[in-house]
Parts: C-alpha cells; sequence; structure tokens
C-alpha cells in the first residue's frame, strides 16, 4: 500500500466514522462535533486529491460557518443531553438512506445499467497502481476554475444564479431582522398600551398611575381614569 | 559568496544545509522528505512559541509604559526572564476540570486552538526561498484555518459549563464570524493586484526585479489595509474588540474555567494568532521580506514587530466597545466600503494596466506602477473620506433623533405628573 492509500482509507475512516458517531450521538452537541470532525476528513480527501482551493473552502465554508450555525442551533434547543437519537420514524429514514445510496453507487460504478432508454453508471475512473505515477495536477487548475466560473460556456450562467439566490437570501436576512424605525416602535408600543388599559377596564382593575421613567409617549392615548 | 550574501541567505543556507545532512545519511526518498518536513515543522512552531515569549513580556512592558506604570521588572535585567517565570508557574498549577464539565470537549478546546494557530506559520515567507509550503493558495489557507479558532472557542465555552464561559462563546461567534467578512474582501484586492492568492508571490509583486523593494500594497491599497487591520484586531479578539474575555462583565468570557497549561494554550493561540495577522499584514501591504542594506528575515521581523506595535498601542489606549457599536462598525461601515472599494479596484484595475502582456490579453491603458498607485490610492482615499462623511452624518441624525425621543418623553411625563392632583387625576 501506498501512503496516499493509507491516509486515504484513514481520512475515509474519519468522514464515516464522524458520520455514524453524529447520528447516533446521544448528546446534539456531541452530534455537531463529530459532524465537523466528518467535515474535516472531507479537507483531508480533497488534500489527497492535490485540490487544496477546495480544502480551504471547505474548511472556511462548513468548519468556519456552516457547523458554527449548527451548533448555535443545537445550543438554542431544548434537551441537548438527553436526545433521542431516533424517534419513531427512522425506519423510513433507513429506507430513503439506502434508496440514494444505491443510486449513487449505479450513477458512479463501473457497471453500466439500461433503465428505459437512458444508460446509467459505466463510469471509468482513472486507475492508479502502486509504483506510477499519480496524473499530474496542473499547477493552473485554480486559475482554470476561475476561468471556469465566468466563462458562459462553462459554469458562468449556474455562478452567477448562485450568486443571485445568495443575494436573495442575504436581503430576505436583511429584511426579517431589519432595524425598525423609532415611529415603528412607538406605533407598537401606543397599541400595546391601548389594548392594556382595555384589557384593564374590562376586568374593572384600578389603573395605577405609571412610574414617571416607563410613562407612555406622547403619541400614546391617554389612560382612561378608572372607576372610583 | 560574500559574507554579506551568507548573512543575507542565513535561513536558506541552514535549511538547505539540513536538506543536505538528511538526505545524505538517509539518502534522497519518502524518508528523508518526511525527516526534513518534520524538522521544518519543529522549527517553525519552536519559533512562533518563542516568539509568543517575547510578545509577552514587550506587550507587558510597552503596555505598562503607555498607562505609566513599570511592568514586569524582578525576573533578570527588564523582566526579561519573566516569560519564563510564567511559564514555569504555568506548568506547576493544578490543572483543575469542573465537576460538570464536559469532559473531551473541554479538553480538546485548548489543543485545537493551539494547533491551528500553529498550522498557518507552514505558508509564510520568511525569506526569498524560505517558506514552509509556497500553496498557490496561501493567503487564503491562513484565513481558512484562523476559522477554526472559533469552533474552539465554542467547544471551550460550552464544555466549560459555566454561564460566563457560553456568554464569552457566544459573543465571539458574532464577532468572529462577523469579522471575517471584511477581512476577506480587503484581501481580494491585494490578490488581485498581485494576480496570485500565494504569500511568496504576492511579495514578489511588491519587490522590483533587482530585489530592492517596489511601492507596497499599503500605497496602493490604504483602504483596504486600514479595514483588514481593523478586522485583524477583531479576529484576533484583542483590545478595543476583547468582548469575548471582557473581564469586568463576563469574568474571563470562554477560558474562565481554565488553569495551568490549558490556559496556556490559549494564551498560545491569541497570541500566536495576532503574530499571523501581524505577518499576513507586513506580507500583503508592508512588502513582507523585501527592503534595502537589511538581510530579508530581518526585514520581515521588523515589519512584523510595527504591526504588533500598534496592536499593543490600541490595546493600551483605547476603551473597549459596545456589542452594539462592533456590530455597527462591521456591517454597516466596513462591509459596505470594502465591496465599494473592491468595485472600484476591479474596475481600476482592468482600466490601468501594468504590464504589457495584460494589456494584449485584456486591453486597457498601460501605465507605470507609479501611476497605477496613485490612481488607486486616491479612488482609495475618496472611498475612505466620502464613507466616514457618511457614517458620520448618519450617526448625527440618529443621535438628534434620539435625543428629540427622549424630550418628548420628557414632555409627556410632565404632562402626566401635572395631571394628578392630590395623588388622583384630574378629570
Amino acid at each position: 500500500m501506498t501512503i496516499s492509500q493509507i491516509l486515504f482509507i484513514v481520512m475515509s475512516l474519519v468522514v464515516l466514522g464522524g458520520g455514524v458517531m453524529v447520528v447516533t450521538a446521544r448528546n446534539l452537541f456531541h452530534a455537531a462535533l463529530f459532524l465537523i470532525l466528518s467535515f474535516f476528513g472531507v479537507v483531508g480527501l480533497y488534500l489527497l486529491l492535490d485540490a487544496g482551493f477546495f480544502a480551504a473552502a471547505q474548511f472556511l465554508v462548513y468548519i468556519g460557518a456552516i457547523s458554527i450555525l449548527i451548533i448555535f442551533a443545537v445550543m438554542l434547543t431544548r434537551g441537548v443531553q438527553l436526545a433521542q437519537p431516533a424517534n419513531s420514524q427512522w425506519p423510513a429514514a433507513l429506507v430513503i438512506s439506502v434508496i440514494v445510496f444505491v443510486i449513487m453507487a449505479i450513477m458512479l460504478g463501473p457497471i453500466a445499467i439500461t433503465i428505459g432508454q437512458r444508460q446509467f453508471g459505466d463510469v471509468s475512473w482513472p486507475n492508479v497502481t502502486a509504483g506510477q505515477p499519480a496524473p499530474a495536477v496542473a499547477d493552473d487548475s485554480l486559475v482554470r476554475l476561475g476561468q471556469s466560473f465566468v466563462d458562459f460556456n462553462q459554469y458562468g450562467a449556474a455562478f452567477l444564479l448562485t450568486a443571485v439566490l445568495i443575494l436573495v437570501a442575504m436581503v430576505g436576512a436583511i429584511w426579517v431582522a431589519r432595524d425598525r424605525t423609532l415611529k415603528d416602535v412607538m406605533e407598537e408600543r401606543a397599541e400595546l398600551a391601548a389594548e392594556e388599559a382595555q384589557e384593564a377596564m374590562l376586568a374593572g382593575l384600578v389603573q395605577q398611575p405609571l412610574p414617571l421613567g416607563e410613562a407612555q409617549s406622547a403619541e400614546s392615548p391617554a389612560v382612561p381614569a378608572a372607576h372610583h | 559568496m560574500s559574507v554579506i550574501d551568507a548573512i543575507n541567505n542565513l535561513l536558506k543556507i541552514i535549511s538547505d544545509g539540513v536538506v543536505n545532512l538528511v538526505e545524505g545519511i538517509l539518502g534522497p526518498g519518502l524518508g528523508a522528505d518526511l525527516i526534513v518536513m518534520g524538522l521544518g515543522a519543529v522549527a517553525l512552531c519552536t519559533l512562533a512559541a518563542l516568539t509568543f515569549m517575547a510578545m509577552t513580556w514587550a506587550e507587558r512592558k510597552v503596555v505598562a509604559r503607555i498607562q505609566s506604570r513599570v511592568g514586569p521588572n524582578q525576573a533578570g535585567p527588564f523582566g526579561l526572564l519573566q516569560p519564563i517565570a510564567d511559564g514555569i508557574k504555568m506548568f506547576t498549577k493544578e490543572d483543575t476540570t469542573p465537576a460538570s464539565a464536559d469532559r473531551w470537549v473541554y479538553n480538546a478546546a485548548p489543543l485545537i486552538i493551539a494547533t491551528f494557530a500553529l498550522v498557518t506559520f507552514a505558508v509564510f515567507p520568511l525569506a526569498p526561498g524560505v517558506v514552509g509550503t509556497n500553496l498557490n493558495i496561501g493567503v487564503f489557507f491562513v484565513i481558512a484555518v484562523g476559522s477554526a479558532s472559533t469552533v474552539a472557542i465554542l467547544m471551550a465555552g460550552w464544555g466549560s459549563n459555566n454561564k460566563y464561559s457560553l456568554l464569552g462563546a457566544f459573543r465571539t461567534v458574532a464577532q468572529l464570524v462577523g469579522y471575517e467578512v471584511p477581512m476577506l474582501l480587503n484581501v481580494i484586492p491585494v490578490i488581485l493586484l498581485a494576480g496570485s492568492m500565494g504569500l511568496a508571490d504576492i511579495v514578489q509583486r511588491q519587490t522590483l526585479a533587482d530585489g530592492n523593494p517596489g511601492i507596497p500594497f499599503i500605497l496602493y491599497l490604504p483602504l483596504s489595509a486600514l479595514a483588514f487591520f481593523i478586522a485583524g484586531v477583531a479576529e484576533t479578539g484583542r483590545s478595543p474588540f476583547d468582548l469575548l474575555e471582557a473581564e469586568s462583565e463576563i469574568v474571563a468570557g470562554f477560558h474562565v474555567e481554565y488553569s495551568g497549561m490549558k490556559f496556556a494554550l490559549f494564551m498560545l493561540g491569541e497570541y500566536v494568532n495576532t503574530l499571523a495577522v501581524s505577518i499576513v499584514f507586513a506580507t500583503l501591504f508592508l512588502g513582507g521580506y523585501a527592503g534595502p542594506i537589511l538581510p530579508p528575515y530581518l526585514w520581515l521581523a521588523i515589519k512584523t514587530a510595527g504591526v504588533f506595535f500598534i496592536f499593543m498601542w490600541l490595546r493600551g489606549t483605547l476603551p473597549r466597545v459596545r456589542v452594539d457599536q462592533l456590530m455597527s462598525l462591521n456591517w454597516k461601515v466596513l462591509v459596505p466600503m470594502s465591496v465599494v472599494n473592491l468595485i472600484a479596484v476591479m474596475i481600476l484595475a482592468k482600466l490601468f494596466v501594468t504590464s504589457p502582456g495584460l494589456q494584449a490579453a485584456n486591453g486597457g491603458i498601460l501605465v507605470t506602477p507609479e501611476t497605477q498607485a496613485a490612481i488607486l490610492f486616491v479612488a482609495n482615499m475618496a472611498i475612505l473620506l466620502s464613507g466616514l462623511a457618511i457614517a458620520a452624518r448618519r450617526a448625527r441624525v440618529l443621535r438628534l433623533a434620539e435625543e428629540a425621543d427622549i424630550e418628548s418623553r420628557r414632555e409627556a411625563n410632565r404632562a402626566a405628573a401635572s395631571s394628578f392632583v392630590g395623588g388622583a387625576p384630574a378629570k
């Protein structure tokens, strides 16, 4: 076995082991950390393929950003420690996973399968045998990657569409978390105060004078006098 | 080879000598390569760790001088042995673990933060031809690996099972993830001008053909340099952006529960990250190891020390910013300015090219590097000044609105108070 084969097996075990631990860990936070471990294995696989840019992008995007979001979501979840790794839907999940795995294995495998008119599989992967040099990765692969993103005969359209999609998502996020103006806040407060006053009147409670620091703004309707 | 050449190429000569020695013993091959790489990694990590010791001493001395104190002065001359005394103290301290800590997560966090801080040193060009590995994605690699500290800090905050730790970790995420955006946005103009992401290529681009320093990129891109520096201070979590360990609010943030060597590893991670940002700044904007007369590695050390001095200066003089100020500065000032700057640099670098080959390929007007630098400098300064003017105007509008709101509330309070007569509201 060559060193790169050993490294490939180690990295694959990291990816698969991390993935298994993600779905079996009882502590949700641990599951998120095992997901990061799995991502890290993917970084290693990219490095083995001489794809340094993809490795760094995987690191920055998945480990540096996406997993952080997942951890945040986990931290805001109840019952992090006692979560059950499986619920009653696990047989359905198992069936779907197996189906997806089989489809992917067929699509990427060496055996040709004809379904209807379409032919699937029959992928011939470049075979590296021990003692022979691996097919060289061109030095300008990064340059060519960049050029393929701006070339409309290659991935230019997909790249632009992705950019637009991300822009839309960003604008949406900003709109959801938008900064309300002072006027909006004041109107909301006035509505709230009016509702409270109405409830108090209906309940026949004596309206206490508000402390000065929390007095209603000028825009809020005057609190009606309660019954004496 | 003259003595001056030997001094200038000292690092190169040493590394070549080590390579020859190892290959002489083992013969060239995989084994020799692995040993050479291992030795290089050990040398780089040792360099970083020794620099960490020197940095702690220098920072305590400089900040003490800024604040009219003396600083460490008992251990050795000028307190020079203070880092060693601190190290012995850290080693001999009890290594505590909270009873309710998440053991694996708690113990792994300091290791991760220190490891990934040291990994960045693999790509820094210390002198011509002396670089751990000349990745063609150098600067991207540094920023990507630097993002691992976010995960480690979250692990520390969660694993300690302490509310102050967790608060510190929460603050970290908002800060570090947010400031990664302007950091990357301000690296891209440099990559555009240099035509490469490799740190050695970026230094090469700032060096003239005869080895003398050319125009450093800080003169091309003053706005990018400023924004990158601010983002760098925030990324390393140093004052005035040290919200993640604000001792007056959340004790010490994410490392409250750590003691002994684990705490020392967090310190190592923080200082090595600072050192990495200083070196990246010196490489991207100040021309790296290029410089006259003195040997190149010394020039890199001088430039890095200069950048680190500004870090210390900020720490000694500025108060900590509030969380909302931190976020506003990032998302409302730095990011929009950086995006506008990036677009401007893209257009100008396309219009005014310096190499005839590029002109033949893409068109554009052929200018000298000095002219290109002048054009980009003017554009950068125009964006910076107009951006600051807009921000200042917006801040003034908001402040006036806030004052008007407070005044209207006072009026309402007075009206409410005067309508109560003898404890009963007037009809």
